[in-house]
């Protein structure tokens, strides 16, 4: 198992090389100039030409280059144009929010799809099967942004249980916290759960037609403990995959949701960080997404493992 | 010395007849949570000339000299300005009594360290090119000396485009963007997360300027009414919207228009429309192709209908207005009247035949990000077709049309869209320094000015009466309405909206918060 471990996180190495540099060459590729997207409409041109001095904006492209892997090899990620301070600093600050969101919208996602799939593959070719799957159809569907809009017209302009929009942290409050992250988590997560709702779904069609479950209905065993011990899982696998798919999926459908609903995350930072050519910003940030991204699917290998005893053998 | 009592001079000017004594809060405490459009990336006015950031840290931290509500220069941290009579020392008084949010009072010091700071990182240091230096004879006195006489250095100085805002002294050092936040304003910083929210207090130790009774501009007699003033930021208009429908935003900036008929319905809403936020422009380049003709750029601009073009660009909330300033602007002229607004199709197929167009495509250069922009290229446009132009739009985003369009000699557009709107709100001057090299926004070839344009220009700095340097502007704004260096389309209106319980709030270039409070 350990040894699984320090391959993956070996092979890992190579992915955030190469991140890194086509964050860089992208970065340049682009057109447009830092500093008068960070001086913003209202300067003059000598203001803008003033800041272009100031930020540095005028060295060599391979002197850029060689500068910010010198920095990647002391572990210093650069300092941000837009904010004058570290990537890294600036990183820590939003990130958490935005895994906290996407964990949220996780749980929402996995309540919603794993359970609308296993009552559609219960209750195949019936009403309650299509309802399931019209719903997961809608939820793939129907964008976020829009659904985000809806939600907000309905649960806070109409009901008004729910704040239109703003962050709270965790610490400040946690039913703020709730209230300020339910609406986007659940945005964010019906999209997500549609698409495990389908997979869940014939995930479970599939085993449910196996022997070893005919065999446990005949022996009498409870249709919970059916559903529950021997088919889901057996199901859980490809369900394993996509939740790994899904969490960098939320992670990166969390920017339209972050914009929307005004909460400071890693999502907002990045787009900022593009729109204004923040060199550093964006490319630190793509490089610790990345890791995050990658120890994700880590964590995911390493649970194949935990649930199927033939991937430990092997 | 020839002294210039500044302050009580346009304290008299506006102060109300029917409220002789000092402004006082009719009621006190409350929150407000304010909507803003923009990220804020840091509070540090010196070194950033967003408007987002002007937008929070102006209620937080105040200068020597500011702008009244016409944008004249006022006395702010000063109480007294002198200017030496041959022009090359001006000498400030402080107010006595001010604090800063640390509670250490202001001295001299404070002020020279802020020049200090200015000098070293400031985005406009530019400003204090022509300063010699500057002393500090004792607590309460700080004197500039000029290396030549500038009769407009106290236009600049009290520009509030990247304000000299006076810090503590302790804070002289502090990095790019990572200045502390304390100011001597009515509000202070309680907690900024940048992308989120800055939260700002109401400081008790404020000393309001009595050579006041009201809020004036930036300036004036300013009290704190409200407990905190919260500035979220809310990019979305339709979250904007919807907060303020909620209640949970009491004041928001920039309402779309789709939303205003629902708004106008809603007694708990007031609607503010903010008039002339900015000039809708375009710019020919004069550096390469048929822009370069005199008479090509006259068909154009004799082809243009403003009322379309503006309609288009703002959805309704335009004036149609000549030149680059504003008609409640003491420098206001309409010189060069007869270049607006012709949209005589005629004309203009006259003035191309006489040019010798042979059909060149023309690149109107715009972008997205700001659609007031996009929306008047596209009718500019069309225009040009009508009359037989091979107009083409090339659509990028904002940094990159900015770029293109400040390369020298550059061949890959030949008008380019923009909206002006701090300069034209600060005054003439700062608003033509868009016209002159480095960076002219006509772009002629090699950034070498029209020699007239430049002379005007000259004189609009050096006159040394200000009937002299309001003349010069309106010759320079006939010259280049004539020669067509510029065509300006009109004057943007902002919508600002606020709950109806906000009283006292009225838009002007940043949200201001002194004096304004929420009855129960």
């Amino acid at each position: 198992m350990f040894g699984v471990l320090a391959r993956r996180l070996l092979s890992a190495l190579p992915v955030l090389l190469i991140v890194s540099l086509i964050s860089f060459g992208l970065m340049r590729l682009i057109p447009g100039d830092p500093a008068a997207a960070i001086a913003g409409i209202a300067a003059t041109p000598a203001q803008i030409e003033q800041l272009r001095q100031d930020l540095g904006l005028d060295e060599p492209l391979w002197m850029q280059l060689v500068h910010y892997y010198e920095g990647l090899a002391r572990g210093d990620l650069g300092r941000s144009l837009l904010l004058g301070k570290g990537v890294f600093a600036a990183t820590m600050e939003r990130l958490p929010v935005t895994i906290a969101l996407s964990l949220y919208a996780l749980v929402f996602t996995l309540i919603i799809g794993i359970a609308s799939g296993i009552i559609a593959a219960l209750k195949q070719n019936t009403w309650i099967d299509q309802a399931a799957m019209m719903f997961a159809m809608i939820g793939i569907s129907v964008p976020n942004f829009f659904l985000g809009l809806l939600m907000i017209i309905l649960f806070a302009v109409h009901l008004g249980w729910l704040p239109s929009g703003g962050y709270v942290p965790f610490s400040e409050s946690p039913v703020g916290w709730l209230r300020s992250m339910t609406m986007p988590a659940f945005s964010l997560a019906l999209l997500q759960a549609g698409l495990l709702a389908r997979i869940t779904r014939s995930s479970m069609l599939e085993v449910l037609r196996q022997d070893y479950i005919r065999t446990a209905k005949a022996k009498g065993l409870p249709q919970r403990r059916v559903i529950l011990k021997h088919a889901l899982a057996n199901a859980l696998i490809p369900i394993v995959t996509v939740v790994g798919i899904i969490v960098s999926l939320l992670l990166s459908g969390a920017v339209v949701t972050e914009a929307l609903f005004s909460i400071p995350g890693m999502g907002q930072l990045l787009t900022q960080a593009v729109l204004n050519r923040d060199y550093p910003m964006v490319q630190g940030g793509l490089l610790l997404v990345t890791t995050f991204l990658v120890l994700v699917n880590i964590t995911v290998d390493t649970l194949y493992a935990v649930l199927d005893p033939r991937v430990r053998h092997e | 010395m020839n002294r210039l009592l500044l302050a009580s001079t346009f304290a008299a000017t506006f102060a109300l007849p029917a409220l002789a004594a000092p402004f006082t809060c009719p009621s006190r405490g409350g929150d407000i949570v304010f909507g803003q459009e923009a990220n804020v990336n840091s509070l540090d006015q010196m070194t950033s000339s967003t408007i987002s950031t002007r937008n929070i840290a102006m209620n937080m931290y105040e200068s020597l000299m500011t702008r009244d509500e016409n944008n004249r220069p006022i006395l702010e941290l000063a109480e007294s300005m002198e200017e030496a009579p041959d022009g090359l020392r001006y000498t400030f008084r402080l107010r006595q009594g001010v604090t800063f949010h640390n509670g250490k009072p202001l001295t001299s010091a404070d002020v020279a360290a802020s020049f200090n700071r200015y000098n070293r990182i400031g985005l406009q240091r530019s400003t204090l090119d022509n300063v010699a230096g500057w002393d500090t004879p004792d607590p309460r006195t700080f004197v500039i000396r000029m290396k030549q006489v500038q009769p407009t250095f106290i236009e600049a100085l009290s520009s509030f485009s990247v304000p000299i805002v006076v810090i503590p002294s302790e804070h002289e050092n502090d990095d790019r963007q990572q200045l502390r936040a304390v100011g001597t304003g009515p509000f202070r910083l309680l907690e900024f997360v940048p992308g989120s929210h800055a939260r700002l207090g109401r400081y008790d130790g404020y000393s309001p300027n009595t050579a006041f009774e009201q809020r004036t501009g930036f300036g004036g007699y300013r009290v704190a009414c409200v407990d905190t003033v919260t500035f979220r930021i809310v990019t979305e208009a339709s979250a904007r919207v919807a907060g303020l429908e909620t209640g949970a935003l009491q004041a928001v900036e920039d309402v779309p228009t789709r939303s205003l008929e629902t708004l106008r319905r809603n007694s708990a809403i007031t609607i503010l429309p903010l008039q002339n936020w900015w000039i809708q422009i375009a710019l020919p380049n004069t550096a390469h192709g048929p822009t370069a003709n005199l008479a090509f750029r006259r068909a154009v601009q004799a082809a243009l209908g403003m009322e379309d073009i503006m309609d288009a660009a703002t959805d309704g909330n335009y004036r149609l207005n000549v030149g680059f300033q504003y008609p409640n602007q003491p420098s206001y002229t309409d010189a060069g009247r007869e270049t607006y607004n012709i949209n005589d199709p005629a004309r203009a197929r006259t003035l191309l035949r006489e040019s010798g167009y042979r059909n060149e495509p023309i690149i109107i250069l715009t972008n997205r990000d700001y659609p007031p922009m996009y929306n008047a290229a596209l009718v500019m446009q069309q225009q040009m077709r009508a009359v037989g132009i091979n107009a083409n739009l090339r659509v990028v985003d904002w940094p990159t049309s900015v770029q293109m369009s400040q390369r020298v000699n550059s061949d890959e557009w030949h008008i380019f869209h923009s909206g002006w709107g701090t300069q034209p709100a600060l005054g003439a001057l700062a608003t033509m320094q868009f016209l002159v090299a480095p960076g002219a926004n006509y772009r002629p070839r090699d950034d070498k000015d029209d020699p007239d344009v430049l002379a005007a220009w000259n004189r609009m700095n050096n006159e040394r009466e200000p009937a002299a340097r309001q003349a010069a502007f309106a010759d320079m704004q006939r010259l280049v309405l004539e020669r067509a260096y510029a065509y300006p389309f009109g004057a943007l209106t902002k919508v600002q909206a606020v709950r109806s319980n906000v009283q006292g709030y009225v838009p002007f270039r940043i949200p201001r918060f002194s004096n304004v409070w929420i009855t129960r």
